[in-house]
């Protein structure tokens, strides 16, 4: 009897239940796609915030202090040691590999044009490397997106052109048509920074460790890398840790951390975070995700008290129904249990429908505003049935009480 | 037709307050939907602001650098000022290359310590110095000082200065190599004027490259440059940011004015009996129109100004509890929301009206 009820009600009142479908499939669909924009957009903002540039360097322990005003170089820097260029893979082979976006190598030395001392700084620009059986493309392309090119196109790596910065070609008077450099090769471009290197010639890191007569050798390196927001465990010193808090923090992506991975592979070498990338990225992110995060709750409860007005409206329309069942001796507990079954069925259905919807939502934002997919967690899915379920027997509960409420002979008379 | 304006204000009146609760769900719907509405808006328009201040924080956004070797005009901070907004920060820097007694070279930097704090607040400093004789000295160019406690002597051509440390400095880039020291000191110790301003401009991109332009105007002869990364980063978050706001608002909007809508119908289906009842006794079609439209735009009007309210408050705590920012609730988005809500209700109760029209009244009257 109660089944067939079930079955009759959904079969009859098809209007009814389509709209109240329709509300709670909607605010399922807002519910999920909020949510899961909102816990994404950190990871997306974060991979925004790259194009600032690297937030880690590492440099050799016993690098001469830069004795160095704008872009002079007021003592030239005594040869210190070197890291080795081949070790640069094992990068990608830390614990947070994956978490490390790009990383471009630095040598620098000097060369002489036309009577005149210009720095030479050798890199990797769109360099292939491999680490294992995995290739990646790393380089200053990757790490500092802001270099532009006023003319030409990027050097090959391992090639012998070079790229001449804006500045430097202003002051050699070098013009594009007959830019090329004695002893040095092909200049392919003019590179534009705003920084230091515009007064600089910038080369494959191959041709720079011939100039330097350094082979093998790396100066520092700039690394730009996924990092979570730091905290006070961020800051503590791994070295005087317990066992346990050590394998949280070294397994945590701090720049902290990532930092003490890198120093274990290059012996010797000192690995920081660049404060002002590190530490800004941490308040901008953390500030943005928990706008999104208070605005998925917003939406979440504005969402919920919809679905709870549409629930109570649908049943007050029934109070003719309730009435006409409890005068055929139905109790209160059955109607009620009909009611919430209806409700459950509802939100149960609608519910799965509304977070496919969701998703869909979240991805198009995904893919429209950042290029990438969202990241969905599974567990959204029970997190949002488990809503609805709550939100439509919530807000069914207090229509269904009041319909209880009324004299079965003055609904059914068309009084009420 | 004074009687029967009297009669329509009556008519309206009753079904307003004389039926219980039932306007109150169309009330709470149309409330809800405002509030999200208004605060949605409030958010987005502050928005842009409020991520352009958070990338203050990096620090300078322009510098203006004299030419290698000279100085900056000996007004350059104040004439900086007079071309830059309101809000914005300019800090001299001096350099000179001191010795540390017999340790070599070490660069040192005066500055404008108290502006410094501000402009450069990323600093891992455990102390910032602010008597005329500290100084805050870079983790690495610390190697190079031959301290005795926390004091130190420096030398510039054949000229001492007596310094104590208040903190290192810690940053991960090139400030490490220095010594920061008051301007006042270093000038009258080496004689050297700044040739460096580093200056934080408040707002978007576009404003940025705005006072770059003014700058360059009030300082001929030198180098004005854009931070650019900083530049690119920021312009990259807020225009990410701004599109995925427009996204949510839209996206809640939508879905809160749908979820009501649904509520709004059928509160008026509800009352086919009252339509029934006008339309037996010989009231106009476009009377009864009027009556619901009017009921409607009260309801509707009443929850607009409510919702604004509320969203205006929640917006509000967002930032509040977000930004540590107070903000001042827009009353632009006012006719905005009070708009969204009309036509929200009037949609909502022209659908079932025009399905009325078509019964007759006595079928309806017969509960049918």
């Amino acid at each position: 009897m109660f089944l067939r009820l079930l079955y009759q009600s959904f079969r009859r009142q098809q209007r009814r239940k389509l709209l109240s479908g329709i509300a709670v499939t909607l605010g399922v669909a807002v519910a999920t796609a909020m949510i899961a924009v909102g816990v994404d957009v950190g990871d997306k903002i974060n991979r925004e915030l790259r194009s600032y540039g690297a937030n880690i360097v590492v440099y050799p322990e016993t690098a001469a202090l830069d004795v160095r005003i704008g872009d002079q170089q007021i003592k030239p820097a005594s040869p210190g040691s070197h890291l080795r260029e081949s070790d640069l893979p094992k990068i990608k082979g830390i614990f947070w590999g994956h978490n490390i976006l790009a990383f471009a190598p630095f040598l620098e030395t000097k060369t002489t044009i036309d009577g005149r001392q210009v720095r030479v700084i050798g890199t990797y620009f769109d360099k292939r490397l491999r680490f294992g059986t995995e290739e990646f493309i790393t380089g200053v392309r990757k790490v500092y997106p802001w270099w532009r090119l006023e003319r030409g196109t990027w050097p090959q790596d391992d090639s012998n052109t070079v790229l001449i910065g804006s500045g430097l070609a202003q002051q050699l008077h070098l013009t594009w048509e007959q830019a090329s450099l004695a002893g040095l090769g092909q200049v392919s471009g003019i590179l534009s920074t705003g920084g230091a290197e515009d007064f600089a010639l910038v080369v494959p890191l191959s041709l720079a460790e011939k100039l330097a007569n350094a082979p093998n050798a790396v100066d520092k390196i700039y690394v730009s890398a996924l990092t979570k927001p730091e905290d006070a465990f961020a800051r503590r010193d791994p070295d005087r840790m317990n066992g346990a808090d050590r394998d949280r923090w070294y397994c945590s992506p701090y720049a902290n951390s990532i930092a003490y991975q890198l120093r274990e592979i290059f012996p010797g070498a000192r690995a920081e975070q660049i404060r002002q990338a590190s530490q800004n990225e941490g308040t901008v992110l953390a500030h943005i995700s928990g706008l999104m995060l208070l605005i998925a709750i917003a939406s979440l409860v504005a969402a919920s008290l919809a679905v709870s007005a549409a629930m109570a409206t649908t049943i007050l329309e029934r109070r003719r129904e309730v009435g006409l069942m409890k005068s055929l001796g139905a109790t209160a507990t059955t109607i009620a249990s009909l009611f919430v079954t209806e409700a459950s069925l509802l939100a149960v259905v609608a519910g799965l429908v509304g977070f496919a919807f969701g998703i869909a939502i979240a991805q198009r934002i995904g893919q429209v505003i950042f290029h990438s997919a969202v990241a969905i967690t599974p567990v959204l899915l029970p997190i949002v049935i488990f809503l609805a379920l709550l939100v439509t027997i919530g807000g069914s509960a207090a229509a269904i009480r009041r319909a209880l409420s009324l004299d079965p002979v003055v609904v059914l008379r068309g009084d009420a | 037709m004074s009687l029967q304006r009297s009669m329509f204000i009556h008519l309206l009146k009753r079904g307003l307050v004389g039926r219980g609760n039932r306007p109150l769900i169309a009330f709470v719907a149309l409330t809800v939907a405002s509030t999200m509405i208004a605060a949605m808006l409030s958010l987005y328009s502050g928005l842009e602001s409020k991520l352009n201040y958070e990338f203050r924080s990096y620090g300078a956004n322009v510098t203006v650098a004299a030419p290698d070797g000279s100085s900056l005009p000996e007004d350059a901070v104040r004439r900086a000022e007079a071309s830059v907004p309101s809000g914005s920060l300019v800090v001299p820097f001096a350099f000179a290359v001191a010795d540390s007694r017999n340790r070599g070279g070490v660069v040192v930097c005066g500055t404008d310590l108290s502006r410094l704090r501000r402009l450069d607040s990323w600093w891992l400093v455990s102390k910032w110095a602010v008597e005329p004789e500290e100084a805050l000295v870079g983790e690495k160019a610390e190697r190079r000082l031959n301290k005795t406690g926390e004091f130190f002597d420096l030398d510039f051509s054949g000229r001492t200065v007596h310094l104590a440390e208040s903190s290192t400095v810690r940053t991960g880039a090139e400030e490490e190599n220095r010594i920061y020291i008051s301007l006042p000191t270093f000038e009258r110790w080496t004689g050297v004027t700044p040739s460096l301003l580093e200056v934080s401009v408040p707002g978007s991109p576009d404003q940025v490259r705005r006072t770059i332009e003014g700058l360059q105007s009030s300082f001929v002869g030198m180098e004005v440059r854009p931070v650019r990364q900083l530049l690119q980063a920021q312009g990259a978050v807020v225009t990410r940011m701004r599109s995925v706001m427009l996204a949510s608002t839209l996206l809640i909007t939508l879905t809160v004015a749908l979820c009501v809508f649904s509520t709004l119908t059928s509160s008026v289906l509800e009352r086919r009996r009252d339509f029934a009842v006008m339309k037996a006794i010989g009231s106009s079609q476009r009377a009864i129109n009027a009556l619901f439209a009017g009921e409607a735009s009260c309801i509707a009007f009443a929850a607009a100004l409510i919702g604004y309210v509320l969203g205006s408050g929640l917006a509000a705590w967002i930032s509040a509890a977000n930004f540590h920012a107070i903000v001042t609730p827009q009353i632009s988005v006012l006719p905005t929301v009070i708009a969204c809500s009309l036509i929200l209700a009037l949609f909502a109760a022209s659908l079932p009206l025009v399905q009325l029209q078509r019964i007759e009244p006595a079928g309806i009257l017969k509960g049918e």
